[in-house]
């Protein structure tokens, strides 16, 4: 057996074992790499800083908890801006499993650090079945559709939903999602009512969403951790991650040579078998 | 009767929802009907929701009752329904360990517990991803050596060390990838699949509403 077709039946626990040492290095040694900005994420701060101070805004929270590295510094870095520019923040999630329990650790945790009173500055609404409903229902009245908050108080006896009735009174959606929920706030709330959006997703579901971008139906793109780290960035407040950057580095960087080891030992093995006749 | 009646009602809510887009939504009767018609889908999921935990908790009950294979493990999705679902519903007003607020005994199971459970679960995928790509990933063909060059030169755009390094070569190679790789070749092919998409969801609820497509009655 030649070298080379050692190296393509390589034990698959040596991989497991590369990727397991790629991921905690960087965490053990931090080596700091520039974080470009993209135009998608400039834009999304932009857009936010543009918003009039107090303004109401939507966070909304549709990634299940397996996703949370990707989506939640997004969701934490959006809940630090919109609080920083003393926005008032709804919270909802159209996903069942475990939306609005994120929302809530998300939003109370910052809304501590920045002085802010639950159901005077945000208010949760929780989690309601049947989003295509849901969405369609706010157009109308928020109040209808969600008649209580995530805790069972009536909307009626939160301050900050005094001056709310649907999404005309609401001047941002983000969108951070981990699935196909955010095409329906595209082409229900942004289509139907208007309502300016920027959308957070996981790097895999990303791509589609340039499009939006394209065409203006949202205003404002964050990548998977890259663009969380970019956000994280342009809002000066570095966190999980800007220092998650160094380990996918090195796991991009460890699974580019695997394909790159995998493509030289398929094409010299091929070459050996030819040599030999076989 | 069994077939005529989910049939007829397919339609006339399908028929409504088509013809409420025209109107104004608060003004109009037909507006109003849609409206009343989203309300009771909401309803009638909130029904499916409890028929599914219903269903889960019969299931795995008579498998532990009648000691299937695997039993020991069904008795462990059995507990984690009870231990989940139980205090959650309950008033918080009972006590602080009860709802679904911080402090909460559901509060503190899903962030202790469900989350990185399944944060572990998704994140197994990176060492796959890892192993699939080293076996798998060949240049066989003009095409597939397409997408590896993307790929890899997308991998590298995409992390701070691989920007780092395509910055050693001249003619701004970041920017070129996000604009003619990202808002070019990927706009469009995501524009053509979207599209392709959406006509092929509005001819499955045409199907749909016409009574051809049958299959969520459970007949081909």
């Amino acid at each position: 057996m030649t070298i080379w077709e050692k190296l393509e039946q390589l034990d698959r626990r040596w991989i497991y074992l590369a990727v397991a040492i790629a991921v905690i290095i960087p965490f053990l040694v931090p080596a700091k790499f520039p974080i470009s900005v993209s135009p998608e994420a400039q834009s999304f701060y932009d857009n936010v800083e543009a918003l009039p101070d107090s303004s109401v805004v939507m966070l909304v929270f549709d990634y299940y908890p397996s996703t949370m590295a990707e989506t939640e510094p997004m969701a934490i870095a959006g809940a630090r801006h919109f609080f920083s520019k003393d926005c008032r923040i709804i919270t909802l999630s159209n996903i069942p499993l475990g939306g609005p329990s994120m929302a809530e650790e998300v939003t109370r945790r910052i809304a501590a650090e920045y002085g802010k009173e639950y159901g005077i500055d945000y208010v949760n609404l929780g989690y309601k079945y049947g989003y295509v409903s849901v969405l369609k229902g706010m157009g109308l009245s928020i109040e209808s559709i969600f008649p209580t908050d995530n805790s069972g108080t009536p909307l009626s006896e939160l301050p900050m939903m005094d001056s709310v009735t649907n999404y005309e009174d609401v001047k941002f959606i983000f969108e951070v999602a981990d699935n196909a929920t955010a095409d329906y706030w595209i082409s229900i709330v942004n289509a139907g009512y208007g309502v300016p959006m920027g959308v957070g997703m996981t790097a895999v579901m990303a791509p589609k969403f340039y499009s939006f971008f394209g065409s203006n139906q949202i205003v404002g793109l964050l990548g998977g951790m890259k663009g969380a780290a970019e956000y994280e960035i342009l809002i000066n407040h570095e966190g999980s991650a800007t220092r998650g950057m160094g380990a996918q580095s090195l796991v991009h960087l460890l699974i580019i040579a695997l394909v790159l080891l995998g493509n030289i030992g398929f094409f010299a093995s091929g070459k050996h078998r030819r040599r030999i006749g076989k | 009767m069994k077939t005529t009646a989910p049939v007829t009602i397919a339609f006339v809510a399908g028929v409504i929802m088509v013809i409420s887009f025209f109107f104004n939504e608060e003004t109009t009767f037909v507006g109003g009907l849609s409206q009343e018609l989203l309300n009771w889908l909401i309803i009638i999921g909130g029904f499916t929701l409890l028929l599914g935990v219903v269903s889960i908790t019969r299931v795995n009950w008579t498998a532990v009752t009648q000691k299937k294979e695997g039993w020991i493990y069904k008795v462990f999705t059995l507990l984690s329904i009870l231990v989940m679902s139980l205090p959650s519903v309950l008033p918080s007003s009972w006590s602080p360990l009860l709802g679904r607020e911080a402090g909460s005994i559901y509060d503190w199971l899903f962030t202790y517990m469900q989350a990185p459970m399944m944060a572990t679960m998704f994140a197994t995928l990176a060492f796959y991803i890892a192993s699939a790509a080293y076996r798998a990933f060949r240049a066989r063909s003009a095409e597939a050596t397409l997408l590896l060059i993307t790929a890899i030169l997308v991998m590298l755009w995409r992390v701070p060390m691989g920007e780092a390094f395509l910055n050693l070569f001249p003619g701004d190679i970041p920017n070129l990838l996000n604009t003619y790789i990202m808002n070019g070749a990927n706009l469009a092919v995501q524009r053509g699949i979207i599209i392709g998409a959406a006509l092929g969801a509005a001819s499955m609820s045409l199907r749909i509403i016409l009574g051809i497509e049958r299959t969520y009655m459970g007949k081909g």
